[in-house]
């Protein structure tokens, strides 16, 4: 813990290369950081508002916007995901330096974990915005920012793990995208739970799919942010205890693990 | 009175019985697919990079790793720079490490140079405080300042390895570990680098480096270590230890000439030519005449060039080369320059070359004889370095360097009186 604190130079220095770098050169710069997770948002929205014809539960002011829904959900999930894909990523990419200096190898993977936090403030802040705008702003805003850090802490536990084993066997890569689109689909971005309650043995299939810790950051936001009410007890105790299991599990791991990284890369 | 920096802080380095085994796949198994789907484990031989290897670098010191290539010291330098961990023993470090194992090797190509130097300090485990206090030493130092806001990706090689330099050396290091890399930019710039090594090393910075410029770590090492197939070979005072070194490798080149069968037996590394006429011996004179083994720096020495005619020749030209051990000549003189004539040569006889005060140094030379024609275009006999002459101290004190100068000391008092110029030697920051 110590030489994190040591090195947080280092990783925050991680973090804004991967940020500089990332849209230099384009002639949106930031916009770009934008761009892509609306177009996401943006077919999404079509497919299953349109064509599957989603209804969310109604939200604090009674709007039923799929769009609006559907978004706080992507940016819960795009966190997520930017934190495990590129934590995989920025340790290959940093396989060259670590060849030749020394530095603790989880810098670039947490370094990379907060340029993806930065990317998530701007789309919250946007999204709040949104929906301030539409009427929907309520007091329990103030619980995001300590849901998107129990989130960063989880995932950046799993990305740890993945970017480890991605260096020894570098198909984990492949299979931990296969691995992410049927998670995506098993915690409720784009579907409303309530829509599964009313099913045959929805309520049992609700208690599986539940266990999913994902499942737990994403409907706290929609919590905070959709039907304005504060996440429940046992939620905030799901969200603690699956972001302290990860990180430290994470950790241990990776420490142990990479000690010959430098060697494997 | 002086301070010792080792007698205060003891070793800055300690390597103690470290061994360092890479594993050498002969088919690596890098995807999962292939662990489960191929029984067989994977195999892979072990190679010993470093073999219990023990030494210690004194706080304060400049110490140099020799060796042949793939011998194991850049092994050695990343152990000491913790990028590797050792298979068995241990390496304890007091003092914080700034390793030099590749120029630039943090820059990233779309950053500034001030990003970048922001980027590698903090690589090196500088805080950004840290590196703001150097970043104006940094930039001048690269001589960089135009550049020092445009990407690194646009920078010439030389420029990029200019600042990368500059930021290792001016991070204020504690321990500076360097791999054979001070050969880069121009020689105003590589001036630069060792007018700063030197600082540093008055600063009491430990410096660890691996070069095969011998003369350098002959000049800058306070000791050395030569490693050689992983194993520690000898251990010490720098001079002695390059000293050995040589040797050896001398030796070993001698060897390996003999078993190649270069030249005409006679173990001479190289021997060529036509052969109408043949050096068949070298012999020494010293002042009274007599023949000896080893000549004396400064006394008068005959060399006695033998040969042997095969058919009468015409304007044939002597000459002979001396060499330093290191290979460096130190002169070739020969009878066409040195206007000496000697019209025509049969059968078998001698040629004498006279120094009436032999100027070089107390050391080992190697000495090349040939005999050519006129035009020195044609080789009779050319046998290089196939001779060796001991040189013993004599009346000359000089020690330094190759050959004695005989030039005089004087004094004119104070300087400042003078009316010449006088040379100064010229600043080089």
């Amino acid at each position: 813990m110590a030489e994190i604190w040591q090195y947080r130079g280092l990783i925050g220095n991680f973090a804004s290369r991967e940020l500089k770098s990332k849209y230099k050169h384009s002639v949106l710069g930031w916009a770009w950081s934008l761009i892509n997770p609306a177009a996401t948002l943006l077919v999404y929205a079509v497919v299953f508002s349109v064509i599957f014809k989603a209804s969310p539960p109604p939200a604090q002011n009674g709007m039923t916007a799929y769009v609006l829904y559907l978004f706080i959900g992507l940016v819960a999930w795009n966190f997520f995901n930017n934190v495990v894909t590129g934590g995989m990523a920025s340790l290959i990419g940093a396989g060259p330096l670590l060849k030749k200096i020394y530095f603790p190898a989880y810098a670039p993977v947490i370094g990379n974990a907060f340029s993806a936090m930065v990317q998530t403030l701007i789309e919250s802040a946007v999204l709040l915005v949104v929906l301030s705008a539409v009427g929907n702003a309520e007091w329990t805003f103030i619980f995001v920012p300590f849901i998107l850090a129990l989130l960063l802490i989880f995932a950046s536990g799993i990305g740890l793990l993945f970017a480890l084993f991605n260096v020894y066997y570098r198909d984990v890569g492949y299979l931990v995208g296969v691995v992410l689109q049927m998670v995506f689909y098993a915690t409720p971005v784009i579907w409303p739970p309530s829509e599964l309650a009313g099913r045959t043995h929805g309520a049992l299939a609700l208690h599986i799919i539940s266990v999913n810790p994902l499942f737990q950051y994403v409907e706290g936001m929609r919590d905070a942010l959709w039907t304005g009410q504060a996440p429940s007890l046992s939620r905030w105790g799901w969200m603690v205890l699956a972001a302290a299991v990860s990180i430290a599990v994470g950790m241990v791991v990776f420490i142990r693990g990479s000690r010959d990284v430098s060697e494997e890369l | 009175m002086s301070i010792e920096p080792s007698s205060l802080h003891g070793p800055a380095v300690v390597v103690d019985h470290v061994t360092k085994e890479f594993k050498l796949y002969r088919d690596r198994r890098t995807s999962l697919k292939e662990r489960f789907t191929k029984r067989r484990p994977s195999r892979y031989d072990m190679f010993k990079a470093l073999d219990d290897v023990s030494l210690e670098v004194p706080a304060g010191s400049t110490y140099g790793l020799i060796g042949s290539n793939g011998s194991g010291k850049s092994t050695l330098l990343k152990l000491m720079a913790n990028i590797h961990r050792p298979t068995s023993g241990s390496i304890t470090h007091s003092g914080r490490i700034s390793a030099l194992l590749e120029l630039g090797a943090g820059f990233h190509p779309e950053l500034s140079g001030r990003d970048n130097v922001y980027l590698n300090g903090s690589i090196l485990g500088m805080s950004r405080k840290q590196v703001d206090a150097a970043m104006d030493s940094i930039v001048g130092f690269s001589g960089l300042e135009q550049f020092i806001d445009t990407p690194v990706k646009v920078y010439s090689s030389g420029m990029y390895v200019r600042l990368g330099f500059s930021i290792a050396v001016n991070l204020d290091p504690e321990i500076l570990i360097i791999d054979e890399i001070i050969a880069v930019g121009d020689e105003e710039f590589q001036r630069r680098c060792f007018d700063h090594l030197y600082e540093l090393r008055k600063r009491g910075v430990t410096i660890i480096f691996v070069s095969h410029s011998l003369p350098l770590v002959q000049t800058l090492c306070d000791r050395a270590a030569w490693i050689e197939k992983g194993v520690l070979r000898s251990e010490g005072p720098a001079m002695q230890v390059v000293d050995d070194y040589i040797a050896v490798v001398n030796q070993s080149e001698r060897d390996r000439f003999e078993a190649e069968g270069h030249g005409r037996s006679d173990g001479d590394r190289t021997r060529r030519g036509g052969g109408e006429i043949t050096v068949t011996g070298l012999t020494f004179l010293d002042a009274s005449g007599e023949p000896t083994l080893a000549a004396t720096s400064g006394e008068k020495l005959t060399v006695r060039i033998a040969y042997q005619a095969q058919e009468p020749i015409d304007d044939p030209v002597f000459g002979l080369a001396f060499h330093t051990e290191a290979g460096v000549l130190v002169s070739g003189p020969n009878s066409e320059f040195d206007h000496a004539q000697i019209s025509r040569v049969s059968g078998s006889g001698y040629v004498d070359y006279v120094l009436d005060e032999l100027p070089l140094t107390p050391s080992t030379y190697l000495i090349s004889a040939a005999i050519t024609d006129r035009t020195l275009l044609h080789v009779f006999d050319y046998r290089d370095r196939a001779f060796t002459l001991a040189v013993q101290p004599g009346s000359s004190p000089d020690r330094n360097g190759v050959v004695t100068l005989g030039g005089a000391w004087s004094t004119a008092g104070d300087a400042s009186k003078l009316d010449v110029p006088t040379v100064r030697s010229e600043s080089l920051r």
